[in-house]
């Protein structure tokens, strides 16, 4: 029995907090499916919010089909999906998303980000990148410290609830180290369970 | 012994938007683009001439664009003087954006005026137009300025009159004369200037940059092959401005703007 659940904690949390939420290679795909129903059901749609679902890792398309099995309607959630380009795999786009060529175009990130919040003003928006281990393969980390830096106090400023999502490790990586002094908070999913 | 100042506020120049701010501020033309007015503490000091340098494809007609429709929707009638594009296409490419709004066009707040048409009325048929005819153009734009009480210009290009007007002397005097009518005006002009990838030249002749009261420079950048596009502010007199670079996008909703980052890399445009 998890001593929490991770949705009540991402409730919990007022606009303006980056947390990362770390996830167990070991149990990828349980870990995985916990976040999105916790980010996309708990709090993006039991809080009447609107995501912003940046994906590095896994096509648009991969995500939307599991937020579509978690019922989370299609005016909840818009995708910056950094990855199906470089994939070479954007023959069906989805028209809640917006594509970026690489995951190596940073500041691109940050504008579709800036552009999506502009479109989709809402009194309560969430930002999940998933993930900075995958920011990390294409990006060395000089940049993605800059990167996290002023996208997590620009998305603070506007009131914000940004979930990062990390790959644990045994042994702490230099991103690692970068995200615990820039986020609020750090919910490590195998011990809170989902 | 030093006397520390009564006010100290009043000794020390005032900071705004956390940029040191000369002491008295100018009256601004907000442009509307929102990352544009931050980076310029506010916008552009009315009645500056400032020339929009970049090579192809680098988003100066758009900028330059979405500068007057921000204006007319201000109710700051705007003019749109076109050398190297007809005006229809300019509007057909402009309608695509979500911040356009025809009925700008139709109600006059939003002017074009092909200035080919203008050379052909005026007669200035010369390849290379004479003292007389530069002459001619200035009264002619600025009449125009006058009689429609224009708030806001741009002439895409400069680059494009430069190649009539030829040496380097009568380019800087049409820009002075020019630049004088329209600040009288109270007209806040934006000036396209067509430039190779040569750093430290922003325009044809190379003497345009030093009369003009700003230089907004827009270049692309390569990060591991990647294509970036960036915008910086080179000068721009009346205020204090950003001195970084920013990548910038030209999204539906108009031009945004984020820090371009170096990861700890010096880099040159």
């Amino acid at each position: 029995m998890p001593p929490v659940d991770i949705g009540e904690r991402l409730r919990a949390l007022p606009g303006g907090t980056a947390v990362t939420l770390k996830l167990d290679p070991r149990e990828y795909a349980d870990h995985y499916f916990a976040v999105l129903n916790a980010t996309l059901r708990d709090v993006g749609t039991e809080t009447d919010a609107h995501t912003i679902y940046v994906t590095v890792t896994n096509p648009a398309s991969f995500v939307w089909d599991l937020a579509q099995a978690l019922d989370v309607s299609r005016d909840r959630i818009s995708f910056v999906d950094a990855i199906s380009h470089i994939m070479m795999d954007y023959r069906n786009p989805l028209p809640n998303a917006t594509y970026i060529e690489s995951p190596r175009a940073l500041e691109a990130i940050m504008l579709r980000v800036e552009y999506l919040l502009r479109k989709n003003p809402h009194p309560r928006s969430i930002v999940v990148i998933d993930s900075v281990n995958s920011l990390a393969i294409h990006n060395p980390p000089d940049l993605l410290t800059e990167f996290f830096h002023i996208l997590l106090n620009m998305l603070k400023s506007r009131q914000v609830l940004t979930v990062v999502l990390e790959v644990g490790e045994e042994e702490s990586s230099p991103v690692e180290t970068m995200l615990n002094l820039l986020v609020d908070e750090t919910i490590d999913v195998a011990r809170e369970g989902g | 012994m030093e006397v520390p100042p009564e006010n100290p506020a009043a000794a020390s120049p005032p900071v705004e938007g956390g940029l040191m701010a000369p002491a008295t501020a100018l009256e601004r033309c907000v442009t509307g683009i929102e990352g544009l007015d931050n980076i310029l503490s506010g916008g552009i000091p009315k009645g500056n001439m400032v020339l929009v340098a970049g090579s192809v494809g680098t988003g100066k007609t758009t900028l330059c664009l979405e500068f007057l429709v921000r204006g007319a929707e201000r109710g700051e009638r705007s003019l749109f003087l076109s050398v190297t594009e007809a005006s229809d296409k300019l509007i057909q490419n402009l309608s695509t954006f979500e911040f356009f709004r025809a009925d700008l066009v139709t109600n006059g707040s939003l002017v074009f005026v092909d200035l080919p048409v203008i050379y052909d009325r005026l007669g200035l048929e010369h390849e290379e137009l004479s003292e007389d005819e530069i002459g001619i153009l200035i009264r002619t734009i600025r009449d125009l300025v006058r009689q429609l009480g224009v708030k806001r210009l741009v002439l895409d290009s400069l680059t494009s009159v430069g190649y009539r007007i030829r040496r380097d002397e009568r380019i800087r005097d049409f820009m002075l004369r020019l630049g004088l009518e329209l600040s009288d005006a109270g007209c806040t002009s934006l000036l396209v200037s067509e430039i190779g990838p040569v750093a430290g030249r922003y325009s044809l002749h190379g003497v345009e940059e030093a009369i003009v009261d700003g230089v907004v420079l827009l270049w692309n950048t390569r990060r591991q092959g990647d294509i970036l596009r960036v915008l910086q502010i080179i000068k721009m007199r009346g205020t204090s401005h950003s001195q970084a670079q920013y990548v910038i996008e030209l999204t539906p909703i108009g031009l945004l703007l984020a820090p371009h980052l170096k990861g700890g890399r010096m880099e040159g445009p």
